[in-house]
């Protein structure tokens, strides 16, 4: 009703009939959330319980009331969770208030006795609905009792069945035994330690079955066993009577199996042939297959087990082999000390395991830092480079050990499906090889085995380590070759050369020699023996033939950081009698910031035997160089000839005013046409030598060019 | 306990022996019932929180029996692709979910102990239905209370949150004693008496955040679970004391740099 000189009333109902229906829904919904659990969201919850409204008030307004679809409200209702009393006690309340209210349901009096029915269907079919859900839930609960018994049961069948199929196939002696000692079941491995046909020793005492001697030390642990108390199980050597009299050395170990209440229930008894000292024998092969240290196992266990997978690979996957070093681990042990980098090993070996846990794999330790890997692939087995990339992800983890936090990278040699027949020594090799190359002045690369260069290292290291024995044999020697002045082609000095003439193959000239010798160390001999015949040499010619022009020989890396180079070079002048100034050594230039050969160059020059910087570059440090030590000659590397042959190097020749600016004078090796000589000569290099002047002769031959 | 926490929430799927605790419980802490009804609702918001940022799997640990508003029920609503793996140890529990779950091939449960992450990692559901590439919704609730310090709650929660990819999510409700009182020792100490071999554990606001170390906490942080954003009175009730009962949070992986 409305009353004069008011304003419209604004809590009156609204004219919107979907607007009020909304708003009831809303209600309901909140109040509804508040009281009960459901599955639904916020908004979901709003929409059904709108859609529940929505018929509710079309069977309110239909003719004739539609009553099982009321009821099915009250169905849907429980379905959405656990609504229950609380849900059915606020669900009428909020409609029970609410619906009188609706536009749609007006006027009051009119509905009043449907909405009352209504909501009394709906009641009655949520009662039926709960009630049927509770039993539901009921008999969910009983059910799941009952195929928990039922799993359990099975579980234990099977475990049953697994334990039958572990005794009666074990080598070792097994006899589940009653408390008293009566064995109540022994496998057939027992019965015929001790002489007994299969299934005799059922019901036999097992204390009658141990000789008297150790009869009662052993009924006593058993004692202790049944006590308790901490020990889960004894082991003893004992002897026990065999049927036919003898004795068997044996060794036991007995364990006490508690029943479902956790009261002792049987004993379990293993029996092993033997003594103590075969466990010991066992254990000493063991350990001779492992590594003390990281108990991974070792080299030579691995490669009893590399032939086996290697026989069983599988055709499609092959298997692979990875040699892994730990870089700079050296460096680990000699700062922070050797203990230290034990325990960064150990770790290791365990980040190793991780990361192959999902492979068929064997992990060993070789020596020091240096791991194999034997991946037998299957469909699974990731790529190389995913594995090598997990491994150093793992180690790059710092690993903390008295309070450092140490993190390494490894370098990798893989040989990834090798042949079929592949001796394992031989596979081992060259993942070993392959390991070296990889880490050739770099860390952390891994290098696939590369057959080509494989065969190439080995050639060079066979020569390499075979230079000592053809030097022996007299296929090394001494050749020389002149050193020319540019501008008239007159002759400035002799060099001496190491040839190698090998039986079967070509000579090999000087530069491959000093190669060869430096990856060995036999640089030093050989290369004194050389300068000791090239100054010999010069001597006789000095002598005979008053050639007054020095002899020059370059020297290795080696060579020059020798801290008795002054004394062998001292010694060899007094020996051969050749006079200092008639010597020149060569000095690689890229050996002098290494320790102690400045101090021999200054040394040599102190004596009087002239010196030149080999291998130079022209460049500022080189220069410098040249100034500091106050040398005489440069001699200007070979692929500096050969760059300026084959390129624009318009640029060298404005360096080579910048040599003569610091006073040296300028030899260039390398020459092996007269375009290169007369390139160098109008650039203002003074001296040469290449093969264009002629190559490396013998003595006798050199004579010519001397006279 | 999870039959009572059933009876508590208003369902039938527990014993007489299971009502009768849960009616000694509540005499002790009245107003329980809110605290479950709360808690349960986290989970639905959890759940859809995360399938709003792209999770389609998830693992429930510790998942007690289905009760209502399951995970995979407000999860397959959102997107019936979603996968769900509930993991629990109790023989009865776990039944009681295969019965539940035997018409759903996007779930399953494995009975496992959780303090065994590589034997639940490693079995045949989890391998079945989740990958471990993508990222997962890692649910651990109302389970890490069961885990005393000397187990190490926080070491486990590495080892899951290890095979886990970026991108992931954890959330962890836990019972803590920081906003009530008596009351709730006189609660757990019913627990106690009912010779459940299992204890609660109850943490503080700090202990439970450490035990989200590796994941980044989404706002509102971790609050009451009653607080966590909450849409309506489903999820949080009139008693505030209820509402803080159990902490809850949920956190994401991020990228490698938090290792």
């Amino acid at each position: 009703m409305s009353k004069p000189d008011h304003l419209p009333d604004r809590t009156a109902v609204p004219a919107d009939p979907a607007r009020g229906r909304n708003l009831l829904a809303r209600k309901w919904a909140y109040l509804l959330s508040g009281v009960t659990v459901v599955s639904l969201s916020r908004e979901g919850l709003e929409r059904e319980l709108g859609d529940l409204l929505d018929a509710f008030c079309a069977s309110l307004l239909g003719k004739p009331a539609d009553t099982p679809s009321v009821e099915r409200i009250g169905e849907r209702l429980v379905a959405l969770g656990y609504v229950g009393e609380p849900g059915l006690r606020c669900t009428l309340e909020v409609l029970g208030k609410g619906l009188p209210s609706l536009p749609e349901l007006q006027p009051p009096d009119r509905f009043a006795e449907r909405i009352v029915l209504g909501l009394g269907a709906l009641s009655c079919g949520f009662l039926l609905a709960h009630e049927r859900s509770v039993l539901d839930q009921q008999e969910i609960m009983h059910l799941s009792l009952l195929k928990a018994v039922r799993d359990a049961q099975w579980n234990l069948k099977e475990s049953e069945a697994r334990f039958d199929e572990v005794v009666t196939s074990s080598a070792s002696g097994i006899a589940v035994v009653r408390l008293d000692g009566r064995i109540v079941r022994a496998n057939t491995a027992l019965a015929e330690m001790l002489g007994h046909p299969s299934g005799e020793l059922t019901g036999t005492g097992l204390y009658d079955l141990v000789h008297p001697d150790s009869v009662e030390v052993f009924r006593e642990a058993m004692q202790t066993l049944l006590e308790g108390g901490g020990r889960e199980r004894i082991r003893q050597s004992l002897r026990l009577l065999r049927k036919d009299g003898d004795v068997a050395r044996i060794s036991l170990t007995a364990s006490l199996l508690r029943d479902a209440d956790d009261r002792p229930g049987h004993f379990v008894v293993v029996v092993e042939d033997g003594t103590e000292l075969m466990l010991l024998q066992g254990e000493l092969s063991r350990q001779a297959l492992h590594d003390v240290l990281t108990g991974l196992p070792n080299r030579q266990y691995f490669g009893t087990h590399l032939e086996a997978a290697l026989r069983r690979a599988d055709p499609a996957y092959g298997v692979t082999l990875f040699q892994v070093d730990l870089d700079a681990f050296g460096m680990v042990c000699n700062s922070l000390g050797r203990r230290v980098g034990e325990q960064l090993l150990v770790h290791v070996a365990q980040r190793l395991k991780v990361v192959m846990a999902r492979e068929r794999a064997m992990i060993a330790r070789f020596h020091s830092d240096e791991f194999g890997i034997l991946v037998e692939n299957t469909a699974t087995t990731p790529d190389i480079d995913t594995i090598v990339r997990a491994i150093n992800d793992e180690l790059a983890e710092p690993f903390f050990v008295e309070g450092h936090g140490l993190a390494l990278s490894a370098s990798a040699g893989v040989v990834h499906r090798p042949a079929k027949g592949i001796d394992p020594a031989e596979l081992l090799r060259a993942a070993d090889q392959t390991l070296r190359r990889a880490k050739d002045r770099r860390r952390g690369q891994w290098k696939m085995f590369d057959p080509v260069a494989d065969a190439a290292d080995r050639r060079a290291q066979a020569l390499a380590v075979g230079m000592a024995g053809a030097w022996e044999n007299g296929e090394i020697a001494v050749r020389y070759r002149p050193v020319v002045r540019l501008a008239d082609g007159g002759m400035a000095g002799v060099e001496a050369r190491l040839q190698w003439d090998r039986p079967g193959g070509p000579p090999l000239a000087h530069e491959r020699c000093a190669e060869l010798a430096e990856a060995t160390g036999l640089s030093l001999p050989l290369g004194d023996w050389a300068l000791r015949a090239a100054s010999r040499q010069g001597e006789w010619w000095h002598q005979r033939l008053d050639f007054g022009l020095p002899v020059v020989a370059g020297l290795t890396e080696h060579q020059a950081t020798d801290e008795a180079l002054g004394t062998r070079v001292t010694g060899l002048l007094a020996d051969t009698g050749l006079p200092p100034d008639q010597l020149m050594i060569g000095v690689p230039v890229g050996a002098l910031p290494m320790s102690g050969v400045v101090e021999n160059l200054t040394a040599l020059s102190d004596v009087g035997v002239r010196v030149l910087l080999d291998e130079f570059g022209m460049g500022p440090d080189d220069l410098r160089a040249v100034e500091d030590l106050r040398v005489g000659v440069v001699r200007v590397a070979r692929r500096l000839a050969a760059w300026q042959a084959w390129s624009d190097s318009s640029f060298l020749s404005a360096l080579v005013p910048l040599v003569r600016q610091v006073g040296a004078t300028l030899v260039v090796d390398g020459i092996d046409t007269e375009v290169q000589a007369d390139w160098w000569r109008d650039a203002g290099a003074d001296l040469a030598t290449g093969d264009y002047f002629g190559t490396a002769v013998t003595a006798g031959a050199v004579v010519e060019l001397l006279a | 306990m999870a039959r009572t926490y059933d009876f508590m929430l208003g369902g039938g799927h527990n014993f007489a022996v299971d009502r009768a605790v849960g009616a000694q419980i509540e005499q002790a802490m009245p107003g329980l019932r809110e605290a479950a009804r709360v808690n349960r609702a986290f989970l639905g918001r959890a759940v859809r929180f995360m399938v709003d940022r792209g999770i389609r799997q998830f693992l429930d640990v510790g998942s007690g029996i289905p009760t209502v508003a399951n995970v995979h029920e407000v999860a397959q609503a959102c997107d019936p692709e979603c996968r769900v793996v509930y993991v629990d140890r109790d023989p009865v529990a776990v039944a009681h979910s295969e019965l539940m779950l035997a018409g759903n091939d996007h779930a399953a449960i494995v009975q496992a102990d959780m303090r065994d992450p590589e034997k639940i990692l490693e079995s045949p559901q989890v391998r079945g239905l989740l990958d471990l590439d993508e990222p997962v919704g890692l649910l651990m609730l109302l389970m890490l209370h069961w885990i005393p310090d000397e187990s190490d709650p926080l070491d486990l929660v590495g080892r899951y949150r290890a095979v886990m990819a970026d991108g992931s999510f954890l959330a962890i409700t836990h019972v803590t004693g920081d906003h009530q009182g008596e009351n709730l020792t006189e609660a757990t100490d019913v627990i106690k008496e009912s010779r459940s071999p299992d204890q609660v554990t109850l943490r503080t606001r700090a202990q439970v955040t450490e035990l989200f170390t590796g994941f980044e906490i989404v706002e509102p942080g971790l609050v009451g679970c009653g607080e966590w954003r909450p849409s309506g009175p489903a999820d949080i009730s009139d008693a505030s004391d209820m509402n803080m009962l159990v902490y809850a949070g949920i956190g994401s992986k991020k990228s490698s740099e938090h290792r």
